[in-house]
C-alpha cells in the first residue's frame, strides 16, 4: 500500500494525487514516514479515531460499488428515519448524530469528485469522516495556498515594477493622463 | 493570545448573559463587552485541551447557542476607524466574532447568511486597510453585506434587519454613508465603481474604489462591459473577484450540489488549481534580469507572456480585458488579505486590478458548510441545531404551483422547455429540471441571454417558457421587444414576484411588468387570481403559439382553492374575463392577485349594505371588450386595482373606456395603483398598506367616490 501511493494515477481525481511533474516529486513522496502529507499529529490522532468507524458504504447500507441511485434511496431511507423530527423522543440525540452522519456519507458519495478521493482513502484504509478530511484537505491545501501565497507576491511585484513606469509619457489612455494631470497640479501648489 | 487560541465562540455558556432579545440595543453590548473581557480567561483556559484546537472556525458540535454571544473585540468597533490600531492576530479574533455576531442576528431575523459567512475576512480586511467612507467599497448583489452593515455602525439594528423601518437587506445609499451604491441586482458594481474612479479622476481627488463582485455575478454581461471599459480607461481601482465557485441559486437542485454554470466556472477553478512551473516562471524573470534597465517593453512583453503561458487560461481573460490579475488568493487568511490590499493601496498608478479571491459559501457555521445550498437565504433559524423554522402552510407557494404546471403541461407535449437564469430554486425550475434534466436550460446570471436564447428556441418551434422574475425582466427589456415581439416569437414568460415582495424591498419588487409588456403590440398579457387560475394560465401560454404571451404572479402561498384534475390547467378563452359577485352600483375590476383583495373588499361592504360587483379581468391584453363595456353601463363607479404602477392594467381600461365613449356618460372610473414612489422592505402586509392597496383601502376609494366620507374614514380607522 506504501508504494502504491501517490504513482498510481486515478482516473479522475484532483490533479495533486496524480502528478506530472518531475521524478523528484514522486521521490519526496515516498520519503515521508507517514505515507501521506501529515504535519501533526492531530490528524493522526483523528485517522486513529476514525479507524473504528464505519465507513460510508457500512453507514447507508449499500455495497461499495453502488450506484448513485442506490446512494440516493439508501439516503432518503435513512434519513426519514432518523430525521429529529420524527425520532423517538428518548433517542433524538443519537439519532441527531446518525442523521448527520448519514447526511455526510450521502454528501461525499453523491459527488463523483468526493467520492472517488473517499474511495481512495478507504483503499488506504482510512476513513475519514467529511470534517476531519477537510482537515486534512486542508493540510494539502495549505501547500497549494503556499504556491498560490508565491504565485501572488510575484505578482505584487510585477505590479509594482510595472506601476513606475505606467505614466510614462508614451502611455495616452485616459486614466494616464488624468493621472499626470493631477500631479501637475499638486506640483503647482 | 488565550482568547483566539481555543475554539470560539466555543462551549462558554453565559448562564449570567443578559437577555439578548430585550436589551437595548447600544448601551448593553459595551456593558456585556467589559465585563465579559475579565471573565472568559478562566474559562477559555478550560476548554483549550481540545484536540485539533487550532481550527477554531470549524467548530464540530453545535456549539452555538441562542444567547448573544461574547463579542469583546467586536463590541468596540463601531466604525471602521475603531479598527486601525488593531494587530493582525486582534482582526483574526474580530473575525470570529463577527462571523458568530452575524450567525446570531440572521437566526433572529432570517436573511441571507452563507453569502455573509464567506466574506467576513474580506470585510476586515478591506476595512482595515482602506478607508471608508472616503474610500468606496461596492458590494455586489449586496447580500453578503451583513458583515460590513455590522462594522459600520448599524450593529445595534441588526435584530430590524428586512423588517418594515429596519435596515436593507442589501447596500442602501439613504442608509448610511458607507454604503455608496445600492445593489440587489447583480453585476452592477464593476460599472459603478468605474464611474465612482473616473468622477474622482476628474475632480482630482486620491481615494480608492474597490468594488467587490462574485463569481456567480462574474457571468453576466454587464460585468465585462464594465472591465471592458475599465482596461481601456486605465483608472485607478481594484475589483475582488469573490470566487465561491456557486454561480446559481440556490446553490444546490433538490439532488444535491449543483456544478457551476458556464464555461467560466471551469477557467477560474484551472487557476485555482493549477501548479505553475516555477522554474519556467524563474527563468522569465532571469531573462528579464538579462535584458535590464532600458528596455523595459521587451522586459514586460516576455514576463506578460510568461505568465500568460503558465498562469493559467482564467488570467489571460482579465488581462486581455485590461486588468492587472492578482492571484488566486485564500480569501479566509486574514494575513494574506491585508498584505495584498496594502501592498496594491500604497503602490500609485496601478490602473484597474483584478484581485481574485478563494471563499467558501458558509465558511465557519458547520451547518451551512454542510448544507447542499450553503444556507443562502434562510428563515429564522435555531443556531445551536441549524434548524430553520419555516411556518406550516396549508397551500404551496405560487411558484411551486407554477413548476408542477408547467410539468404537467411538458408531460403532454414534448416541444416545451424552461429557460431560468441562474435562479433554479427561486423559479422553480429545479423541480422541472429533475423531471426533466435535458429540457431545462440555466443560462447563469444573463437575462437579456436567455430572452434572446428562448426566441432562438421558438424559431425552432419549440415551446420555450422564460420564467424570470418580474423585476430581473426590466434587465432583458430590448430583447423581448425586439427579438420576440417585433418578430412575434411564441415565447412565454413567467414573471414571478410580481408586485411588492416583502422583505427584499423595492430591489426586486416587481411594480412595473404590466406596464412593459401590456405597451407592447404582439404581446398576450394576463395575471391568475389565486393558484387555479395560474394553472390555466399556464396552459394558455402554453396554446398560444403564434404569438409572445406573459403571465404574472405574486410572491406567496395560494389562498386555497381547489387545483384543477391532474394538475392540468385548461386553456381559457384569449381576452375573456370573468365576474365573481354580481353586485350593483359599483364595480370593482381586479387584475391579478388584486382579485383578492377585491373581495375581501366586498365582504367588508356588505355590513354597510353595498353589494358590490367584484370581476377578474385575467387579461389586460387583449381587454375583455364586452365585460368592461357592460361594468361601464350598467354601474355608477368602476374601479380598476392592480398591484403595478401607473401604466399598466387601469391605463389600458382607461384607453378603452375613453376610445368607446364611455367616458362620455354618467360612469365615475378610479383606478386604484401602486403610488409614484418606492415602497421599502418590511413584511407584505405593512407594504400593501403603505401602497394603498388594501381591502380597506379599496372600500375606503369606493365610499369617498360615493360621496360617504364619513363611512370612508370609519373603513380607514377601523383596519388593524
Amino acid at each position: 500500500m506504501r508504494c502504491s501511493y501517490g504513482l498510481t494515477a486515478i482516473p479522475g481525481t484532483d490533479a495533486r494525487f496524480f502528478s506530472p511533474e518531475t521524478s523528484f516529486l514522486q521521490l519526496r513522496r515516498t520519503f515521508q514516514p507517514t505515507r501521506i502529507k501529515f504535519g501533526s499529529f492531530k490528524i493522526k490522532a483523528k485517522i486513529d479515531e476514525a479507524r473504528k468507524e464505519m465507513s460510508f458504504y457500512e453507514l447507508l447500507g449499500i455495497s461499495e460499488r453502488g450506484t448513485s441511485l442506490e446512494i440516493k434511496q439508501a439516503y432518503k431511507q435513512l434519513a426519514r428515519k432518523y430525521h429529529p423530527d420524527v425520532s423517538p423522543p428518548d433517542r433524538v440525540e443519537e439519532y441527531t448524530e446518525r442523521f448527520i452522519r448519514v447526511q455526510e456519507a450521502y454528501e461525499t458519495l453523491s459527488d463523483p469528485r468526493r467520492r472517488a478521493l473517499y474511495d481512495k482513502d478507504l483503499a488506504l484504509g482510512i476513513h475519514l469522516a467529511f470534517s476531519a478530511r477537510r482537515r486534512y484537505q486542508y493540510d494539502e491545501d495549505l501547500e497549494d495556498r503556499s504556491e498560490w501565497k508565491n504565485r501572488w507576491q510575484s505578482q505584487l511585484s510585477e505590479l509594482k515594477r510595472r506601476s513606475r513606469n505606467r505614466d510614462a509619457g508614451g502611455n495616452m489612455s485616459w486614466g494616464a493622463r488624468m493621472r499626470r494631470q493631477r500631479e501637475e497640479l499638486s506640483k503647482e501648489l | 493570545m488565550a482568547l483566539c487560541a481555543s475554539s470560539f465562540p466555543a462551549i462558554i455558556n453565559w448562564g449570567a448573559a443578559s437577555d439578548p432579545q430585550k436589551s437595548t440595543p447600544f448601551a448593553s453590548h459595551f456593558l456585556g463587552g467589559s465585563d465579559l473581557v475579565l471573565q472568559p480567561l478562566k474559562k477559555l483556559n478550560q476548554v483549550k485541551k481540545r484536540p485539533g484546537g487550532a481550527y477554531a472556525s470549524l467548530s464540530e458540535g453545535a456549539e452555538y447557542h441562542s444567547q448573544r454571544p461574547a463579542t469583546p473585540l467586536l463590541d468596540t468597533i463601531n466604525y471602521p476607524i475603531h479598527m486601525k490600531n488593531l494587530s493582525v492576530k486582534e482582526l483574526k479574533q474580530l473575525s470570529e466574532e463577527l462571523r458568530s455576531d452575524v450567525v446570531f442576528n440572521v437566526s433572529k431575523t432570517g436573511g441571507h447568511l452563507g453569502s455573509s459567512l464567506g466574506v467576513v475576512e474580506l470585510t476586515v480586511a478591506l476595512h482595515y486597510v482602506f478607508n471608508a467612507p472616503r474610500d468606496k467599497i461596492l458590494w455586489d448583489v449586496g447580500h453578503q453585506s451583513y458583515p460590513h452593515k455590522i462594522l459600520t455602525g448599524r450593529r445595534h439594528k441588526m435584530h430590524t434587519m428586512r423588517q418594515t423601518n429596519g435596515l436593507a437587506g442589501f447596500t442602501k445609499r439613504s442608509e448610511s454613508e458607507y454604503d455608496c451604491f445600492g445593489t440587489g441586482h447583480s453585476s452592477t458594481t464593476i460599472s459603478a465603481g468605474l464611474g465612482m474612479a473616473v468622477g474622482r479622476d476628474l475632480k482630482g481627488e486620491r481615494n480608492h474604489v474597490v468594488a467587490v463582485i462574485g463569481d456567480g455575478a462574474m457571468t453576466a454581461g454587464q460585468a465585462y462591459e464594465a472591465m471592458n471599459n475599465a482596461g481601456y480607461l486605465d483608472s485607478d481601482m481594484i475589483v475582488i473577484l469573490n470566487d465561491n465557485k456557486q454561480v446559481s441559486l440556490p446553490t444546490a437542485n433538490l439532488d444535491g450540489p449543483i456544478p457551476p454554470v458556464g464555461a467560466l466556472s471551469s477557467a477560474l477553478s484551472r487557476l485555482q488549481s493549477n501548479r505553475p512551473l516555477r522554474e519556467l516562471r524563474e527563468v522569465a524573470k532571469g531573462v528579464t534580469k538579462q535584458i535590464g534597465g532600458p528596455m523595459h517593453e521587451l522586459a514586460a512583453k516576455v514576463d506578460e507572456y510568461a505568465r500568460g503561458m503558465i498562469s493559467g487560461s482564467g488570467s489571460t481573460l482579465f488581462e486581455e480585458l485590461g486588468l492587472y490579475y492578482i492571484g488566486p488568493v485564500d480569501g479566509h487568511n486574514i494575513d494574506d488579505l491585508v498584505s495584498i490590499l496594502k501592498e496594491v493601496k500604497i503602490t500609485k498608478t496601478t490602473g484597474p486590478v483584478l484581485i481574485h479571491v478563494v471563499t467558501e459559501k458558509g465558511r465557519g457555521y458547520p451547518y451551512a458548510e454542510r448544507a447542499a445550498d450553503k444556507y443562502h437565504g434562510v428563515v429564522k433559524f435555531d443556531p445551536a441545531t441549524g434548524k430553520q423554522f419555516k411556518g406550516n402552510s396549508a397551500t404551496q407557494s405560487y411558484t411551486t404551483y407554477f413548476a408542477e404546471a408547467l410539468i404537467a403541461e411538458a408531460e403532454a407535449d414534448k416541444n416545451i422547455v424552461a429557460i431560468h437564469a441562474a435562479m433554479g430554486g427561486g423559479t422553480g425550475l429545479n423541480l422541472f429540471l429533475r423531471r426533466f434534466p435535458q429540457r431545462c436550460f440555466d443560462v447563469g446570471i444573463a437575462e437579456q441571454h436567455a430572452v434572446t436564447f428562448a426566441a432562438g428556441l421558438a424559431c425552432e418551434g419549440l415551446k420555450p417558457f422564460c420564467a424570470i422574475y418580474s423585476s430581473f425582466m426590466q434587465r432583458a427589456y430590448d430583447q423581448v421587444v425586439h427579438d420576440v415581439d417585433l418578430q412575434k416569437l411564441p415565447v412565454r414568460f413567467a414573471m414571478d414576484r410580481a408586485g411588492l415582495v416583502g422583505a427584499d424591498g423595492p430591489t426586486h419588487c416587481g411594480a412595473f411588468d404590466v406596464t412593459f409588456m401590456a405597451c407592447l403590440p404582439n404581446m398576450v398579457v394576463m395575471a391568475p387570481s389565486d393558484e387555479a387560475e395560474l394553472f390555466h394560465m399556464v396552459a394558455t401560454a402554453a396554446a398560444i403559439d403564434d404569438r409572445p404571451s406573459c403571465f404574472r404572479y405574486p410572491r406567496g402561498n395560494g389562498i386555497g382553492v381547489q387545483l384543477p384534475p391532474g394538475k392540468k390547467g385548461v386553456p381559457l378563452e384569449v381576452g375573456k374575463g370573468r365576474v365573481l359577485i354580481e353586485g350593483e352600483r359599483v364595480a370593482l375590476l381586479g387584475y391579478g392577485s388584486a382579485v383578492q383583495s377585491c373581495l375581501a373588499a366586498a365582504s367588508l361592504l356588505e355590513s354597510h349594505g353595498l353589494r358590490l360587483t367584484v370581476a377578474d379581468a385575467r387579461f389586460c391584453k387583449p381587454l375583455d371588450h364586452a365585460l368592461i363595456r357592460k361594468l361601464a353601463k350598467s354601474h355608477e363607479v368602476l374601479i380598476t386595482v392592480e398591484e403595478g404602477s401607473i401604466g399598466g392594467f387601469g391605463s389600458h381600461v382607461a384607453q378603452f373606456l375613453a376610445l368607446d365613449g364611455l367616458l362620455d356618460g354618467k360612469v365615475k372610473w378610479r383606478p386604484l395603483v401602486l403610488p409614484d414612489r418606492y415602497i421599502d422592505h418590511g413584511s407584505p402586509v405593512d407594504q400593501l398598506a403603505e401602497a394603498g392597496l388594501t381591502p380597506s383601502h379599496i372600500a375606503a376609494t369606493v365610499f369617498n367616490v360615493l360621496e360617504q366620507k364619513r363611512e370612508a374614514l370609519e373603513v380607514m380607522s377601523s383596519r388593524n
